[in-house]
């Protein structure tokens, strides 16, 4: 049997039974002791008198207490259960799952503290209190979940792995670790299990698809550490874009930061653009409330050097979420030759059509892309250090001894990509491009029925990896009528990008020198294919078109949250990153995933015949060259100031016995939904005894 | 020990010398007639002629009256001094009530003063006064004299008196009764605070006896009004269980008992032909002792 109160504050009200007790003794008649002749009378006249005023005042006592003590009670809304319900401190041995929401909502300050640290102390304290063998295991609850620590009896052991944790940066996911916890309690090995769910109830980590169907139910206890919390979280950042803008003789970083109020009243807050950690500008920013203000920044850039920054808001209860960090590469456009090898009078016909909308869509270029089209005639005109990728589109030829220009742009560490078409003479490609192309072209085959498709079984290629599934469908619906066949060169490596459905290549590209070569075996205007009026044609050569630039352009433009994987583009360059807590990490895979600090992460290229040990890197080895940044942010997501209700989550974990404590008190919260109301008999109880003491004061 | 003797005897000497005056002043102011008996006897004094009957003594017979008019009347004498009068006095617990307030005399100061009084007036007019005090039993009996020394044992036995024990009015009556002289007079003084006892029985056993008995119920003003405030214990005086209570809580009740309690004694004693005298401390007793031998005087059969 359970009571609980919804507004248990009025029970300090049961404070108000001293004060008739007090006024009862502060009036009380001292005893007065007397000798007597006619005790006896005395007896009999007490025996037959109705007025008994001593035993009256008593009664009067206790009905005044009852009256205060009931009203008391009646306020704070007492309900009635018959559940019985254990808190946390469980006297019988019990195996325990710790779930410790260590997301970074709960960095919320508590007065000194922070939420995490209110739990943390809960669950040390709690542990005191346990019977010897209780055996306790802890899940950390924010992205990805993960079992933390496994059973374990030893209860040091278990509070110094407590210490050691720490609140993270990532979002809440309460689905995968309530999962996780079901698991470890499978293995349990007391009879009475439960889990202990510490959090704040933060909306966002409980969402309703992450949450499987429970097979066992167990006990759930849930402790709410949200209340403690000393202020709101008022505000974060929530995104930031980057521009420049060119003047005459210089150039703008433009910086639009979104800032969002989570208060409901318009809140006032400081707006500050960090560059290179120096603050370079402060603004006041009025935002109405639940509302999203949009503040632009311009900065005038006086070198052309790669900036990182940070924009933040004033302090507020979460601090994590008031910073937002940015990189910034002033020459981040790629510059693009596109070679038509055969203008047509009308440009629709013609490959730099294609190419160049393709690659620059607008006029001020978003695509990071800076294609300049160049016919055979003028190539010789065109410096090739100026440009990072050469496309050749449906080139004949070269002009003469051209060839070796290109081999040293590309062995230099250029790019240079290849479009099939009818202009194209495979035998001039052979003889006079060996040193550069891999494979030799064989010859042209046409498929006016029954089309050719793309393949694009796995799209595991860097190019490929920002295509959904859809676009990826859509892709494959494309028809191809024409494709050159091609044949391996002995001494050539290459590697097939995306394949046609009659199991011959489409995108061959093979590494020459430091730079790149990618031949696409079908034509890049419409001749031979639909391919350049699709939708995905744009993203498809933009991707190609970056991937082999290698450029810093494509490294700085992952500016990813928490969590998220960094990838590298290349293979051939041993990597070091450098977190911004100052830890270096040796990058020796495509995929760097220890990605769960906010901010600045550098890249520094080693060179590849270093020979030092990169697992314990303390400091950044000879020859180390800064060759970029990106940034990682938090996932804003878990700002958001929304709060999961009890009945959501009964609901949402339909079955498991549910339990919400109130970590102040280590007691059951009161339920509107559960038990039995109490407040209106408590309050007839106090009509009845105000009608009793009535009844005794008009008697006296 | 010695020292504390000497102040006990010097205490009852003075006590001894204080009921002397009172009672020598109360009586002394009092007095404006003798006492007359009730009894009649042979004295020099001539009463009354009787018609001769069989029995009576031949001596007595008027022989002037018989020569006149033949017939034989007998002379008859009033008997006034040879009074034997006995004073009963309640010593128990219950009669040493000490008001804790003083505005009134206690109980037994008043009493031993009635006594005093009533002794040195009977003794004044020559009649025999005795003493007996008691509680559950005889504590001290001084038999009746008629010689004006007596008054001194009798306030000597007066100062002597402490109150304690319970009383047992009926047994120590029933006790009494065949040695006291018949025909005598008895003045019982007490509170009548008995519980149990038949104290008619007794009364009506002591008038078949012949005795003249006057009962002075003696009561102090807080065993009638119950005046207390507050809460309070009352402990007995006697061998009552003691109570607490607020006196406000059963005042009535305990007046309309005590009331209740005089009332019926009163009405026992009307009934038996027993002269009784209700005496509140808080009054002068000078007028309460006139008041009844008014009372007595004015039921003399002269």
């Amino acid at each position: 049997m359970n009571l609980n109160f919804s507004s248990p504050l009025f029970l300090f009200g049961l404070l108000g039974v001293s004060i008739p007790v007090l006024i009862h003794l502060l009036t009380r008649r001292q005893q007065k002791q007397i000798r007597f002749s006619a005790v006896y009378l005395l007896a009999q006249s007490q025996k037959r008198s109705i007025r008994k005023s001593r035993p009256n005042r008593l009664l009067l006592l206790l009905a005044r207490c009852l009256a205060i003590a009931l009203f008391s009670l009646a306020l704070a809304n007492p309900l009635f259960s018959f559940r019985t319900t254990e808190g946390f401190l469980s006297t019988s041995p019990a195996s325990i799952v710790f779930i410790l929401d260590d997301s970074y909502s709960m960095g919320t300050r508590s007065k000194e503290k922070t939420l995490f640290d209110h739990a943390l102390k809960h669950i040390s304290e709690g542990l005191q209190h346990t019977p010897d063998n209780s055996e306790f295991s802890m899940v950390l609850a924010s992205s990805p979940a993960r079992i933390e620590q496994d059973w374990t009896s030893d209860k040091p052991a278990f509070a110094n792995k407590l210490k050691a944790q720490a609140i993270s940066f990532r979002t809440t996911h309460i689905g995968d670790t309530i999962a996780k916890a079901i698991k470890l309690l499978e293995s349990a090995k007391q009879k009475k299990k439960k889990i202990l769910l510490l959090t704040d109830l933060d909306k966002n980590g409980w969402k309703e698809e992450t949450f499987s169907r429970v097979a066992t139910p167990y006990p759930v206890q849930v402790l709410d550490f949200s209340p403690l919390q000393s202020d709101n979280n008022k505000g974060m950042v929530q995104s930031i874009q980057i521009s420049q803008e060119f003047l005459t003789r210089s150039r703008l970083l433009r910086v639009k930061a979104e800032v969002k109020n989570f208060s409901s009243t318009v809140n006032r807050m400081s707006l500050s653009l960090f560059l290179e950690g120096k603050l370079v500008k402060e603004e006041l920013l009025d935002i109405p409330p639940g509302q999203t203000l949009v503040q632009k920044f311009s900065y005038p850039l006086t070198r052309n050097q790669p900036l990182n920054g940070k924009a933040q808001i004033s302090d507020d209860a979460l601090p994590i979420d008031n910073s937002r960090y940015f990189p910034f590469h002033p020459s981040q456009n790629i510059q693009v030759l596109v070679v038509d090898g055969d203008p047509e009078t009308i440009s629709h016909q013609s490959e730099s059509f294609y190419l160049e909308r393709a690659l620059n869509p607008f006029s001020v270029s978003l695509s990071h892309i800076d294609p300049t089209v160049s016919t055979l005639a003028e190539l010789t005109l065109r410096n090739l250090s100026d440009f990072a990728v050469v496309i050749l589109a449906n080139v004949r030829e070269l002009p003469p001894n051209y060839e070796l220009e290109l081999e040293k742009f590309v062995l230099n560490g250029g790019a240079l990509l290849f479009g099939m078409g009818d202009q194209v003479d495979a035998k001039y490609f052979n003889e006079h491009l060996g040193n550069i192309l891999p494979v030799k072209l064989e010859a042209q085959h046409r498929f006016k029925e029954d089309a050719l498709h793309l393949l694009l079984k796995n799209n595991t290629h860097p190019v490929m990896r920002v295509f959904s599934p859809k676009a990826l469908e859509e892709m494959r619906g494309i028809n191809f009528y024409s494709m050159y066949t091609v044949q391996a060169r002995e001494d050539k490596k290459f590697k097939v990008g995306t394949w046609f459905s009659n199991q011959h290549p489409a995108v061959i590209e093979s590494e020459t020198g430091k730079g790149i070569v990618v031949m696409f075996l079908s034509s890049l205007d419409r001749d031979w294919n639909d391919f350049p009026i699709q939708p995905t044609y744009l993203p498809w050569i933009q991707r190609w078109t970056q991937y082999a630039a290698r450029g810093l352009e494509n490294i700085s433009q992952q500016n990813l949250l928490v969590g998220e994987p960094f990838r590298k583009n290349t293979t051939d360059n041993k990597w070091i990153i450098r977190a911004p807590d100052g830890t270096l990490h040796s990058l020796e895979s495509e995929v760097f995933s220890d990605t769960f600090q906010p901010g600045i992460y550098r890249l520094f290229s080693i060179p590849p015949d270093d020979t030092v040990e990169h697992k314990a890197l303390t400091k950044l080895p000879q020859g180390a060259e800064p060759i970029g940044t990106f940034t990682v942010n938090i996932d804003t997501q878990e700002s958001e100031p929304g709060k999961i209700s009890q009945k959501e989550i009964k609901n949402l974990l339909k079955g498991m016995e549910l339990e919400f404590l109130d970590p102040k008190t280590q007691t059951t919260q009161s339920k509107t939904t559960d038990g039995i109301p109490l407040a209106t008999p408590f309050l007839l109880m106090v009509a009845g005894m105000l009608l009793i003491e009535g009844w005794m004061v008009r008697k006296e | 020990m010695e020292n504390s003797a000497q102040k006990l005897d010097a205490q009852i000497l003075s006590r001894i010398s204080t009921l002397k005056m009172n009672a020598m002043n109360l009586v002394e102011g009092l007095l404006t007639g003798q006492h007359r008996s009730r009894h009649k006897g042979s004295s020099v004094e001539f009463a009354e002629y009787k018609d001769y009957s069989p029995g009576d003594e031949i001596r007595h017979i008027d022989w002037k009256v018989a020569g006149k008019t033949d017939k034989y009347h007998v002379k008859q004498f009033e008997q006034s001094t040879n009074l034997k009068c006995t004073v009963l006095l309640d010593a128990s617990g219950s009669m040493g009530y000490q008001p804790p307030l003083n505005e009134h005399p206690p109980k037994m100061e008043c009493a031993r003063n009635l006594v005093a009084a009533l002794s040195y007036l009977l003794l004044k007019q020559f009649d025999a006064v005795g003493l007996t005090l008691f509680n559950e039993q005889v504590i001290e009996h001084i038999p009746p004299r008629s010689k004006a020394s007596h008054f001194q044992h009798i306030l000597h036995g007066l100062a002597n008196i402490s109150p304690q024990g319970t009383t047992r009015i009926t047994d120590v009556l029933g006790g009494l009764s065949e040695r006291l002289p018949r025909r005598s007079m008895l003045i019982l003084v007490s509170d009548f605070f008995v519980q149990n006892q038949d104290l008619r029985k007794s009364l009506k056993l002591l008038c078949s006896r012949g005795l003249e008995v006057v009962l002075f119920h003696v009561l102090h003003p807080d065993e009638i009004h119950l005046p207390f405030e507050g809460d309070m214990i009352f402990e007995s005086l006697e061998e009552d269980p003691a109570i607490g209570l607020d006196p406000q809580d059963v005042r009535d009740e305990y007046q309309n008992a005590i009331q209740h309690h005089i009332n019926s004694l009163k009405k026992d004693c009307h009934g038996l032909g027993v002269d009784y005298v209700f005496l509140d401390t808080s009054e002068p007793l000078d007028q309460a002792l006139s008041y009844y031998l008014l009372k007595r005087k004015s039921l003399i059969k002269l």
